[in-house]
């Protein structure tokens, strides 16, 4: 404005801009981490007490839980091992809330995933050396997951159910079908039980680290939340993404086309969650049951612990999955607690954590004052004198 | 007696309240003006119990109090209309009031609620249905709402933010009337606004802020209108001056024929499009003036592809829209909507990412899909620079700036590609003079490119200022006017529903 101001470097606003973001990231960072970490903290003082209360030997038991979860490397394997089909129903359940779809469902895909695993690895196996079986199986099991997860779009666009709906309901419907081909065409011969034949050994997937669970699918999963990661970041269809999930309005003032983004989201979650279900079948159960885990929602819970982000969601991911393998080494040791009170345990340490993450989310989403006065914001004014 | 003593507040670094004293007496409307950003909001939200000041208080008839929330400024009789309002749209106004102001153990009186909306509403001479859903009320009968919201609990003292912005010259001819007699009522009514003309029209005594300080506080008589506008901006000057446009209009660009649109769902109040026919040629604006809600968002739907018409032409560059994909026909539009942080701008996101949402599909900004930060921010950086947007750097939350530095944002991605067809809807609604002058002037300069302009502006003096043409909207359909060679009165009476024959 004042022309008395001596003509500033050139430079300087875009330098400036840049170590403003680089700080603000830096800050949130770290501001999470100190709530994450105040948040596990805290719980383990409350699950000590409650252990304390009901008269087990508490930090005996947080003792084992710790090296049950990580304390060697067949542990730290086994923990990889239980995050790995938890990371990718996170991701399915994470892309699609991140774009305003509310896809509730990746249970749901998840069973048709494994089940389209288990069908191409014992009743159909395609002729073909052992890993285009499996990669056929994995490939196809991802398709059924995404399709499934269309399934609800597709209602959504022609008969207007909620999404949020079908997709649970649909979830029901995966369950029963699962069942049926169990106690139909994909029984195993000597069983009355709904479950499959065993894979043949060379069907498993391979274990690429000797003596542990540590599978070919976990780095496979690792790798879709990389790719997703980046897609989401780093392309224009991850920026359309992101401005459909924030404000769809917008998204259709300045042209993106909505409805086709919300569909290719849904059948790209639908998609993690199938492979999901095929990687947890040829890499660590190696046959189906009736029941096979819950893994789809706890997914949900997984996603928004990683605040919808691919990778923070890996590391929710691998946070859960130490917890689960290290209540199992607990459950099995001399301490014997029981299963119920290893569950309960969990369910306070993953609500404290989701609570600290709420409370983030808030206060990130808080109103900023305005800053129209404030006097570095002169800057890009003093530039142009 | 209303007693602010000493106000001060800081924001971080930004002192939005320096040391504000202010007495109100009983029955006296108080206007305070200033620009945006000035702090009036601040001072009100002060007052109202949103905020709370750094040193300070608050006396109301000689009694310190502590406003410690809104709950307590309602207990102790203030009442406050807000800029944005706090509704809600699926509720009936009954419904909404009763909420808002009497509860008794989870029950609403309905019965009761409406005849108290309806006596108050007689008083004020406003018709307001008590039974029909808020959502279907266009933005003026919101904010009779709003007002009536906040009286209804017992309030002496009613703050109203900015209560014109939103309004056409005859509602605002109608609130002041209505804002005289709550004065007379004994009611305190504490006016903010930047609209000088208003503020010496309605108030008995005017105080002025600048940049947080108190630069006068006097009855309303003392300074002349000149005078005050000096106090409110400081050096800068006022009025825009747009030259009118100088060649001669080119080629339509959009072109409108006899488009009607179906009745949109059971409540069927809101004015359709009845029978539009419009024409924008190449470097004209068309005005289009009316009270809002008279089929002003429909006609943007429709032009935009969101609202399916039932039958007409609607043609760009001489090609029917009709069954273009609405993404598409979005995309051939440059928009300035009516809701810019709703409908415009991303709030979470950075002002970089805001300043893309139009670009980032161009071959300069991506590559094989994949997004080119560092093109982005510079192109960024160059938008800030061109369109004085001020702000502490491109990666700041859009959020964190004003509204007016929000709506050059939303303004220099809209305008900054020369897109050939451009739309606005009250491109200037809530800006401060300073703004509002870059605003209008940027529009001016689109149209000495060739753009063609829609405007849609309740702001009657911009939109005829601006205008080479201009319409009228009443009802759902449009009127031709022969502005320039007609009275802004007639236009003002066509707004109102005067045929335009007898007008």
């Amino acid at each position: 404005m004042d022309s008395s101001v001596p003509p500033p470097v050139l430079n300087s606003p875009p330098s400036k801009a840049r170590r403003y973001g680089a700080q603000r990231g830096v800050k949130v960072f770290l501001l999470w981490l100190s709530v994450a970490l105040g948040a596990v903290a805290l719980s383990v003082l409350l699950v000590l007490a409650i252990l304390a209360l009901a008269g087990y030997p508490a930090l005996g038991i947080l003792h084992r839980w710790i090296i049950g979860a990580a304390g060697n490397r067949f542990n730290c394997a086994a923990s990889v091992a239980d995050a790995c089909p938890l990371l990718l129903t996170g991701l399915a359940a994470g892309v699609a809330f991140r774009s305003g779809v509310l896809n509730i469902g990746a249970q749901g895909q998840f069973l048709l995933g494994a089940l389209a695993g288990v069908a191409l690895t014992t009743r159909f196996i395609l002729p073909g050396p052992p890993w285009l079986v499996m990669a056929v199986a994995i490939a196809a099991a991802s398709v059924a997951g995404g399709l499934w997860a269309v399934l609800a779009s597709v209602l959504e666009r022609y008969r207007g159910v909620p999404i949020v709906l079908s997709t649970i309901l649909l979830n029901f419907v995966a369950l029963y079908l699962v069942r049926a081909a169990l106690h139909g065409p994909l029984q195993a011969a000597d069983t009355s039980a709904p479950q499959s034949p065993q894979l043949k050994v060379i069907y498993w997937l391979p274990i690429l680290i000797r003596n542990t669970d540590f599978h070919l699918g976990i780095p496979l999963a690792f790798a879709v939340a990389l790719a997703l990661a980046l897609v989401l970041g780093r392309t224009n269809f991850g920026f359309e993404l992101l401005i459909t999930g924030l404000n769809p309005r917008v998204a259709n003032l300045v042209g993106v086309p909505v409805a086709r983004r919300q569909l290719a989201i849904m059948f790209l979650s639908g998609c993690c969650a199938g492979l999901g279900g095929a990687v947890q079948v040829l890499g660590v159960t190696h046959f189906m049951l009736g029941n096979f885990g819950n893994y789809g929602y706890t997914g949900i819970a997984v996603a928004l612990l990683g605040r919808l982000n691919p990778i923070g969601i890996a590391v929710a991911a691998v946070f859960f999955g130490m917890l689960d393998t290290g209540s199992r080494f607990v459950e099995e040791s001399s301490l014997a607690l029981p299963h119920q009170m290893a569950n309960v345990v969990k369910g306070v340490i993953i609500l404290a954590m989701l609570v600290a993450s709420a409370w983030m989310m808030r206060r990130s989403r808080s109103p900023v004052p305005e800053t129209s006065e404030n006097p570095t914001s002169r800057d890009p004014q003093q530039v142009e004198s | 007696m209303l007693v602010l003593e000493n106000i001060s507040k800081a924001f971080g670094p930004v002192q939005a309240l320096n040391n504000i004293s202010l007495a109100i007496a009983p029955g006296c409307v108080q206007g305070i003006l200033g620009e945006n950003g000035a702090g009036k909001t601040t001072l009100m939200n002060i007052l109202f119990g949103l905020i709370r000041p750094d040193r300070g208080q608050i006396r109301l008839n000689g009694q310190v109090v502590a406003v410690r929330s809104p709950r307590v400024a309602q207990k102790i009789g203030i009442g406050m209309v807000h800029q944005h309002f706090k509704l809600a749209p699926a509720l009936s106004v009954t419904e909404n009031l009763a909420l808002a102001v009497g509860r008794n153990f989870g029950l609403l009186h309905r019965a009761v609620f409406r005849q108290r909306i309806t006596a108050l509403a007689n008083r004020l001479h406003w018709a307001v249905n008590p039974d029909s859903l808020v959502g279907d009320l266009n933005v003026g009968q919101q904010q009779r709402v709003e007002i009536i919201k906040a009286l209804l609990g017992g309030g002496k003292i009613l703050i109203l933010d900015e209560p014109t912005a939103v309004l056409t010259p005859q509602e605002v001819d109608e609130l002041i009337p209505a804002v005289r007699s709550l004065a007379e009522a004994g009611i305190t009514v504490i006016f903010i606004s930047h609209k000088l003309s208003e503020v010496t029209r309605l108030c008995d005594r005017i105080a002025v802020l600048r940049r947080g300080e108190m630069v006068f506080a006097g009855p309303t008589g003392e300074l002349s209108s000149g005078e005050i506008a000096q106090r409110m901006l400081g050096t800068q000057s006022a009025v825009p001056t747009l030259g009118a446009s100088s060649a001669a209009p080119g080629p339509i660009r959009l072109l409108l024929s006899r488009v009607c649109c179906p009745v949109p769902g059971r409540h069927g109040v809101k004015p359709l499009l009845d029978n539009i026919d419009l024409s924008v040629r190449a470097g004209e604006i068309v005005g289009i003036a009316g009270v809002e809600g008279n089929g002003q968002t429909s006609l943007m739907d429709a032009i935009l592809g969101s609202l399916p018409i039932r039958s007409g032409v609607i043609m760009l560059n001489g090609r029917d829209l009709r069954h273009e994909a609405h993404f598409r026909r979005a995309r051939q539009f440059a928009c300035i909507p009516e809701d810019r942080q709703g409908q415009g701008l991303v709030l979470s996101l950075s002002l970089t990412a805001n300043l893309m949402l139009r670009s980032y599909r161009n071959p300069e900004f991506s590559r094989f899909g994949l997004r080119r930060v560092q093109a982005w921010r510079a192109q960024a950086a160059e938008l800030i620079r061109s369109f004085d947007i001020r702000c502490a750097g491109v990666d700041v939350p859009i959020q964190a700036l004003s509204g007016g530095n929000q709506q050059k944002a939303l303004i220099a991605r809209e305008l900054c590609g020369h897109p050939p067809v451009i739309l606005a809807v009250n491109p200037t609604r809530g800006l401060d003079i300073g703004a509002t002058a870059f605003v209008l002037q940027q529009l001016a300069a689109a149209r000495r490119r060739g753009g063609a302009i829609l405007l849609i502006h309740s702001d009657l003096d911009e939109l005829l200022s601006l205008s080479d043409r201009v319409m009228v909207m009443y009802a759902g359909q449009l009127f031709p006017t022969h502005w320039p060679a007609v009275d802004r009165a007639v236009i003002g009476r066509m707004m109102m529903g005067v045929a335009p024959q007898a007008a």
